[in-house]
């Protein structure tokens, strides 16, 4: 068992989600061997890594997108067998299904699960709202920019009301302004939200700005550590804005990358 | 006073929002909308003319424009023909032909080009006789279809059936293949199971696919349904105007072709319409569509 996990105040609750030996491969090709991880409800753990870490496939098997080849992956101590409304992911670009609008892209997942009309309507206008993106209901994504549309994802998986959300370098794609605007957006949805969140992203500052804790996928192979991939684990001190220095984390965390 | 093209390349800064692509005016959407078909019309007018000139001076320049038709003979031959009853009704019963043997074709053709594509154990079983009778023409397929058919009608309905069949089978193949898997993880994601990414998913996101398929099957279906008509037909375009011509009557045979032509036009533009109005979400720019 990972020590950092024990620290969280939050463990006390019961695990959201718990990843138990877990190995991970496309093919014949192997990403990941024997991970152990352990993610509090409520938290913010955001994976760092180098590309070909493995990072995105620890995010698609939490999603329930790709099977474990060994270990298990368990969601509120129930082992996941395939994607549920209660993980709700947000992928790096061009997730929108491009032929609904903004509005019925975010009402989808109410749609899925059969909420009335009426309802699963109100709901979608409310959180475009809390995007900030009231006036856009009825365009197109084609019709908006690249932050926009993350934007509309991450209306999209909050309006399911999930207790996780997977978050798949979200802002990868976005300008450094741009990128600015969505990580303080973020902060703050998140702060209406009780939802867990497993953010993957390459960008060590992106990870100190959102983190409760950092995990630090090293290259494959490499220092494993006894945790399957894992380099190190850090926690990040609050409050969590831009200017606090962090500079000796960030120092810490480049040397394990 | 400003030309209409130099409006078309000002308006969409002035009428776009930093956001949005550029959205042209209404104003100048209607004038370069009136300019491409005067450039359409006048380009079919200037055909017509040729033709005239052609057979008015009997022309042999390697072909006998003296043995052909004028346009004005033809015009009055079909002036005559819009006078009866049998035209019309060789127009429906071709019509009904085509419309029939395409909607069962669309229907079998999405349907069986979603499973192939999706599921692998079906396409192991219906790919191979699929691909056999691929290469086959569906023209060639008239002696089996008089053989099996209790009724000529019923022949030509699968004729143009079969025809139309198979590019909208492999059209909707490919573009359920080459649908970006993102979508579909962002359906299961949601808990979508296969109705609700067959729905949500895959039917709308293979539309553009589809429709490349429906297009060119409505093409092939008038060329068989017309060729099944000429064979094997007892009213319809095609058997009019095979008739026409085994009398000799030159202007009747254009008469049939035009109006094939323009049936063919009419059905294939609405084909195009229709798909054009489905997949208005495609990243396409409003002056590049076209």
């Amino acid at each position: 068992m990972s020590a950092p996990a024990m620290e969280t105040a939050r463990a006390d609750a019961g695990l959201a989600i718990r990843l138990e030996g877990v190995s991970l491969g496309y093919g014949r090709h192997a990403v990941l061997d024997g991970l152990h991880l352990d993610i509090a409800p409520g938290e913010v753990l955001v994976i760092v890594g180098p590309s070909g870490s493995g990072k995105s496939t620890v995010l698609r098997a939490i999603a329930g997108l790709l099977a474990p080849r060994a270990g298990r992956v368990l969601a509120q101590g129930v082992p996941v067998t395939g994607p549920s409304p209660g993980r709700a992911m947000v992928f790096q670009d061009d997730a929108l299904l491009p032929w609904r609008t903004v509005r019925r892209n975010v009402e989808l997942p109410l749609r899925i699960r059969g909420v009335p009309r009426r309802e699963r309507r109100a709901a979608a206008e409310s959180w475009i709202a809390r995007v900030g993106l009231a006036g856009c209901e009825d365009r197109l994504p084609r019709e908006l920019s690249g932050g926009m549309r993350q934007r509309v994802q991450l209306a999209r998986s909050l309006a399911g009301a999930p207790r996780a959300v997977l978050m798949d370098e979200p802002f990868g794609a976005l300008d450094a302004q741009t990128r600015g605007e969505m990580q303080r957006l973020l902060l703050d949805v998140l702060r209406d939200t009780l939802a867990t969140v497993v953010f993957v992203t390459h960008d060590v500052d992106e990870a100190l700005l959102l983190a409760d804790r950092v995990v630090v996928l090293g290259h494959r192979g490499g220092h494993s550590g006894g945790h399957g991939g894992i380099a190190t684990i850090l926690r990040v001190p609050e409050p969590r804005t831009p200017d606090v220095d962090r500079a000796e984390l960030r120092a810490h965390i480049i040397e394990e990358l | 006073m400003s030309t209409p093209a130099l409006d078309a390349t000002l308006a969409p800064a002035a009428a776009g929002t930093p956001d949005a692509p550029a959205v042209r005016t209404a104003r100048t959407r209607t004038a370069a909308g009136l300019r491409a078909w005067a450039v359409r019309l006048g380009s079919l007018a200037i055909v017509v003319a040729l033709w005239q000139w052609l057979t008015t001076v009997d022309a042999r320049v390697g072909l006998r424009f003296d043995r052909l038709p004028s346009p004005a003979e033809v015009a009055a031959e079909f002036g005559r023909q819009l006078g009866t009853r049998i035209y019309y009704l060789d127009l429906a019963q071709s019509m009904i032909r085509i419309l029939t043997g395409f909607a069962l074709a669309a229907v079998a053709g999405i349907a069986l080009g979603v499973l192939v594509a999706r599921s692998r154990w079906i396409g192991d079983v219906l790919l191979p006789s699929v691909e056999v009778v691929r290469p086959i023409p569906a023209i060639a397929l008239v002696p089996i279809a008089i053989l099996v058919f209790p009724t000529d009608e019923q022949g030509i309905v699968f004729i143009t059936f079969a025809a139309a069949f198979f590019p909208i089978m492999v059209s909707t193949r490919h573009a359920v293949r080459a649908l970006p898997t993102l979508w579909e993880d962002a359906v299961r994601t949601m808990g979508g199971g296969r109705a609700h990414v067959l729905w949500n998913v895959v039917l709308p996101g293979t539309l553009p696919g589809v429709f490349g398929g429906l297009s060119v099957g409505m093409g092939v279906a008038w060329i068989c349904v017309i060729s099944a008509e000429m064979i094997s037909g007892e009213f319809g375009v095609g058997y009019r105007t095979w008739h026409a011509y085994t009398v000799v009557d030159y202007p009747a045979v254009l008469v049939g072709m035009a109006s094939i032509g323009v049936l063919g036009w009419v059905t294939s533009a609405s084909v195009e319409l229709l798909g054009r109005r489905l997949t208005r979400w495609l990243p396409r720019g409003e002056g590049t569509a076209r």
